[in-house]
């Protein structure tokens, strides 16, 4: 763990030794990571690392066989979801969006918790960040490309202003020119709005270029832990993707 | 009493096998039994009007008793292979128990409707006695007798069915219907055979309840009934013949007969009838609940060879380094499965050749467009990034996927238009990317289950019993074994596969492709979750194989393993063939690792 | 054309009273994923439970209000008890539906052993008859008419524009997004059922006020209608349900007054093995996610 993450005094979100999987079989094995306040980190690796598996572990959508899951050193280990939304935990999975919903509805069960007026407050504040949903409020999400739903969907995980937000692979099905927005304009503003972001993304070199911290996964363990230039440019990036030498240890 | 219970019997084994065995919900079966009553009734009565004229019924042709329960039987038969042919869509299974719910109470409101058929709502009486020569007197204990009998045999006829390969196979089908088809099963002709074989069943039940009561009507055979009949299954043991004959004794003859001889409420004298359904309504929710197994658990047989030492098992030396390494793969080289694997002329031309393959999802073209050859006698490996198209081509080569456009050519013949468990039996052989392991079998069933050509398994095994294809089996099992032994897994032998550990269900997985004796093994992403020495040892595994000469096409994410294992590697991205050739040159290849690192 | 007129007339009654059990039914399945055969069973008991009330002196309409209120309960009940425990063990898609019937059965046969086998009757007054456009309704087939059309507005604008209908639709879209939201879809689950309920409830009572007399079976053989309007408007839409039960209910009351009132079951039956077979999905449904769950 990089002493970067070590100044933070109480992280957003952070995972201690967390190893989890489904049936008896551990897919992620002693994973660490924090994310603070403002930090875009991004998880890497190969398919079948474990990324997305991580996620759910957090989530309390697999099942932990050791270790923990802190937010803001609260333990939430395998608290369900719902429970999560309320402690201020936002997931946007690939699966994102309520399908046969309008875009208004979407957002209005994303501020589900909110009272009235706090969520048509909300729902303003949350347009002003996705301006272009605006004129789209009235439409069925089921009739939108892929680059809107997902804006929508990262909007209405923003209605309940949660301070960690969790986004499995955002840009999963985008063409190379939307991948590149959407982790630009979206994905690293909502760090620089001060929320507490944890990105697993395919692409990684896009994703490295616009974290601040990044974890490498390998057959479910980190093997990498840096700021995200350094990951980027170091030697082993290739390897990790394209294989070599030597990674296998006995 | 002990006629009912005889007649409840042959139609609780009859639905075992379809349900228990199978794995088909039919709701429908009691009209099945119905049809059976009716049949034997229009055929041994004579014709209406000289029966009186007071009911009308088609047919009436005074046949012989027992050809009588022998046509009702066949036609039975008939009929269950027509409701088999609504469970072939595939639909949800809940959707198929619905289907046959509705068509039970169809049938009830068809035949309660119509007068011409059976005499409508009234039903049919004067069904004539299959004893009517004997005394009256001693004609109910005969009749036991018969019936008896008839179970007897019926019970012996069974056992060719539910037990041996037959019905592993059944139970493998059952487990998983894609899996079976991936090792050669025909699934359809299988389920077929089982609705027929069923029907048959409910056909002498209900032909020989009917000519021991002597009438038959719409009330005796509503769907609840059914129920009676699933009750007494899944209390018994679901899958088990001897647990069926115990509940058919607790459920049907002691709950619902039972209950008569409670004392009588003068004012409600249903109210005991109604008791023993409510009873039984009771026991059906409880044991879904507590113990859906049932009394008598399904037995599976033990096939490994005892005494095993656990030291074969996970810590065994990974194969190829091991003195016993190359031996055992020759060992089961020796034996029936993998036989195959040697191609003929040696030589190295491409045993499959995808053509322009196309396939779209919606709007997506999951594969578009890819063109590539797989050598015969080597490993060719096939790798992209996520959303490539990977999965989708080896379900293409397979015949999972229907393709929209392209060739596959196999071995010299067109197979894009074949059925996948054809394809299967010409040696196409594949590996679930997500283990799909036959759950309630035993791990060495698993691989038996996949050996092509079972006598055991045609029609003739059945016939001629176990003497036929023992030998074989033997075979087969000493076969799995060496199998087992070279994966280090034979202490696993006769757990249930759906108790292995993940890393061993992937395992088996590719151990259950071998014992089909694939020409062409299709493995998706075998690695993939294995822990470290496992996957040593299917590296080696594979390596050993491609040497004895199998062809392999692999679908793997972990590049070193691809690197070391394949001369020739083909690229995929966003459904297309980019780049082909050995990894090494590949790696530095700009448009590899675009695919690659930019996604 | 008299007699189309007058089928059509009493298929729409009918249809009313099949498209409000049916949009029950299919919300119920839409947003809880469970073939709910006990439906018919609980169809059956608000029947009796109306005929309960109707003989110490409630009047009708009262009795139709107690009974889906009744029923409601025993839904939200059935669920809570017997299906979301199932879920939670992860029990099989036919294991759900072997309990669901065995829980009707249960349901059925104390009915019987509490009201005895026999036939009974409301013994309503058909009432003055109104013609209009050739159709001759009854007053209180007009008033399940009615009953019927407030029921699906009452739903739609639940639907639609309360929080707890947008909760409804978004735990059956995505129930993982949806807890990510807070919503507590267990909880939406049991509401489902309580709605789903009543529905239930309030259709038992109209069938036997519209059925001359009635016993046991009553609620099974309707369930199959039901089915047949929910699959025909693609299951899981209650919209698509509404218009099935219409379908249904002139279809088989046209085609039973032109050949014979028996075989009105058959063509009802026979019309959804025919749908099940052909088009699963329903003829409204092109592809909708909750018809897509139907495959495999």
């Amino acid at each position: 763990m990089s002493s970067a993450d070590a100044a933070e005094p109480v992280p957003a979100l952070a995972t201690h030794q967390l190893t989890a999987g489904y049936g008896d079989v551990p897919v992620v094995r002693g994973v660490d990571l924090t994310v603070g306040e403002g930090q875009l980190v991004a998880v890497v690796g190969p398919n079948g690392a474990g990324k997305s598996t991580l996620l759910k572990a957090i989530l309390g959508l697999a099942r932990v066989m050791g270790g923990r899951g802190l937010a803001d050193g609260r333990d939430i280990t395998g608290r369900p979801l719902d429970q999560l939304a309320r402690l201020g935990i936002g997931y946007v999975p690939q699966v994102d969006v309520f399908d046969p919903l309008k875009v208004s509805e979407n957002l209005n069960m994303g501020g589900y918790l909110l009272g009235k007026a706090d969520r048509i407050a909300r729902m303003e504040e949350v347009l002003a960040i996705f301006p272009a949903l605006r004129s789209k409020l009235n439409r069925y999400v089921s009739t939108m490309s892929g680059g809107e739903r997902k804006m929508t969907a990262i909007a209405r995980a923003l209605m309940l202003s949660p301070r960690v937000l969790v986004l499995d692979e955002p840009t999963a099905g985008l063409s190379a020119v939307l991948t590149e927005s959407v982790l630009a304009d979206q994905v690293r503003a909502l760090a620089d709005r001060g929320h507490a972001v944890l990105l697993v993304e395919q692409k990684a070199q896009a994703a490295l270029r616009l974290a601040h911290t990044a974890s490498v996964l390998v057959r479910g363990q980190v093997v990498m832990s840096a700021p995200a230039a350094e990951v980027l440019a170091s030697r082993e990036m290739a390897e990790v993707f394209l294989g070599g030498r030597g990674r296998r240890q006995k | 009493m002990l006629v009912y219970l005889g007649t409840d019997l042959l139609a609780a084994w009859g639905l075992n096998l379809e349900f228990g065995v199978a794995g088909v919900a039919n709701f429908a079966y009691i009209v099945l039994v119905a049809a059976g009553a009716y049949f034997y009734a229009v055929f041994t009565l004579g014709p209406p009007a000289a029966m009186g004229g007071f009911q009308q019924y088609i047919i009436g042709a005074r046949l012989p008793v027992a050809v009588a329960v022998a046509l009702a039987a066949l036609i039975c038969g008939g009929l269950g292979c027509l409701i088999g042919v609504t469970g072939l869509k595939r639909l949800r299974a809940d959707y198929q128990a619905m289907v046959m719910l509705v068509i039970s109470i169809l049938a009830t409101t068809i035949i309660g409707a119509d007068t011409g058929l059976f005499n409508g709502n009234a039903g049919l009486s004067l069904i004539p006695n299959p004893l009517a020569s004997v005394n009256p007197a001693h004609r109910g204990w005969y009749y036991v007798a018969v019936v008896g009998a008839v179970c007897a045999a019926g019970y012996l006829v069974l056992r060719r069915f539910t037990t041996g390969p037959f019905g592993r196979v059944l139970r493998a089908v059952r487990e998983d219907e894609d899996a079976a088809i991936a090792v050669g099963k025909n699934v359809v002709g299988l389920r077929l055979a089982v609705q027929a074989v069923g029907g048959v069943y409910a056909g002498l039940s209900g032909a020989l309840l009917a000519g021991f009561i002597g009438g038959w009507s719409p009330s005796a055979w509503e769907y609840v009934e059914t129920l009676a009949l699933l009750t007494a299954i899944i209390v018994g043991g679901l899958g088990n013949d001897a647990g069926v004959l115990l509940g058919v004794v607790i459920v049907p003859v002691l709950i619902l007969q039972g209950v008569q001889f409670l004392p009588q409420i003068k004012s409600a004298p249903q109210l005991a009838g109604d008791l023993g359904w409510i009873i039984l309504g009771l026991l059906t929710i409880a044991f879904v609940f507590a113990r859906p197994q049932g009394l008598i658990p399904e037995r599976r047989p033990r096939l490994g060879v005892p005494g095993v030492p656990a030291e074969a098992g996970a810590l065994a030396p990974a194969v190829g380094t091991g003195p016993a390494g190359p031996a055992p793969i020759t060992a089961v080289q020796a034996g029936a499965p993998l036989t195959r694997a040697v191609p003929g002329d040696g030589g190295r031309a491409p045993i499959l050749s995808v053509d322009g393959l196309v396939k779209r999802y919606g709007g997506v073209r999951a594969v578009d467009g890819a063109s590539f050859t797989a050598v015969a006698g080597g490993i060719t490996g096939l790798i992209g990034p996520n959303g490539a198209g990977k999965s989708t081509v080896l379900g293409l080569v397979s015949g999972f996927v229907r393709p929209d456009a392209g060739r596959i050519t196999f071995d010299g013949r067109d197979v894009a238009a074949l059925p996948a468990h054809r394809r299967a039996r010409f040696g196409i052989i594949r590996t679930f990317q997500l283990p799909r392991e036959f759950r309630a079998l035993t791990t060495i069933e698993n691989l038996l289950v996949a050996a092509p050509g079972q006598r055991g398994e045609s029609a003739a095994g059945m016939a001629a019993g176990r003497w036929l294809w023992r030998r074989d089996e033997d075979e087969l099992a000493e076969a799995a074994r060496g199998l087992l032994r070279l994966f280090g897994m034979a202490d696993t032998a006769d757990k249930r596969a759906g108790r292995l550990s993940g890393g061993q269900k992937r395992m088996l997985e590719v151990m259950r492709a071998l014992m089909a004796g694939p020409r062409l093994l299709l493995l998706d992403e075998p690695m993939a979750g294995l822990a470290p020495a496992l996957a040593e040892r299917l590296e080696a595994a594979c390596r050993q194989l491609a040497d004895a000469g199998m062809s392999i096409l692999l679908v793997e994410h972990e590049l070193g393993v691809v690197e070391r294992l394949c001369e020739t590697v083909v690229v995929m991205a966003q459904g297309k063939v980019i780049s082909t050739g050995p990894m090494a040159e590949l790696r530095t290849r700009k448009e590899v690792q675009d695919a690659y690192v930019v996604g | 054309m008299s007699v189309f007129i007058e089928a059509v007339g009493f298929g729409i009654a009918a249809g009313a009273v099949i498209a409000l059990g049916a949009v029950g039914f299919t919300v119920q399945f839409g947003i809880s994923n469970v073939l709910n055969i006990t439906y018919g069973a609980l169809m059956t008991l608000a029947a009796y439970l109306g005929y309960a009330l109707l003989s110490v002196g409630v009047a009708v309409w009262t009795a139709l209000a107690v009974a889906a209120a009744g029923i409601a309960l025993a839904s939200a009940g059935l669920n809570r008890l017997l299906i979301a425990p199932l879920r939670r063990r992860g029990t099989g898609f036919v294991g759900v539906v072997i309990v669901t019937v065995a829980a009707g059965i249960i349901i059925q046969y104390c009915i019987v052993a509490i009201a005895g086998p026999d036939t009974v009757s409301y013994g309503q007054q058909a009432g003055s008859t109104v013609r209009a456009a050739g159709l001759v309704l009854t007053t209180s087939q007009l008033i399940i008419i009615g009953l019927t059309v407030a029921a699906m507005l009452a739903l739609h604008l639940l639907l639609t524009r309360t929080q707890l209908g947008r909760a409804m639709r978004a735990t059956s879209a995505n129930p993982v997004v949806a807890r990510s939201c807070g919503i507590r879809t267990e909880r939406i689950i049991d509401v489902t059922w309580l709605i789903s309920g009543a529905l239930c409830g309030a259709a038992g009572v109209a069938l036997a006020i519209t059925t001359v007399t009635f016993d046991f079976t009553l609620g099974p053989i309707f369930l199959i209608y039901m089915i047949a309007a929910a699959v025909l408007g693609g299951i899981g839409q209650p919209y698509g349900a509404m218009l099935g039960g219409l379908v249904v209910g002139v279809g088989t009351q046209v085609a039973a007054a032109y050949t014979s009132p028996a075989y009105q079951d058959v063509y009802a039956f026979g019309l959804l093995i025919l749908m099940l077979l052909i088009r699963p999905r329903g003829l409204l449904a092109a592809g909708t996610a909750s018809a897509r769950r139907l495959a495999g």
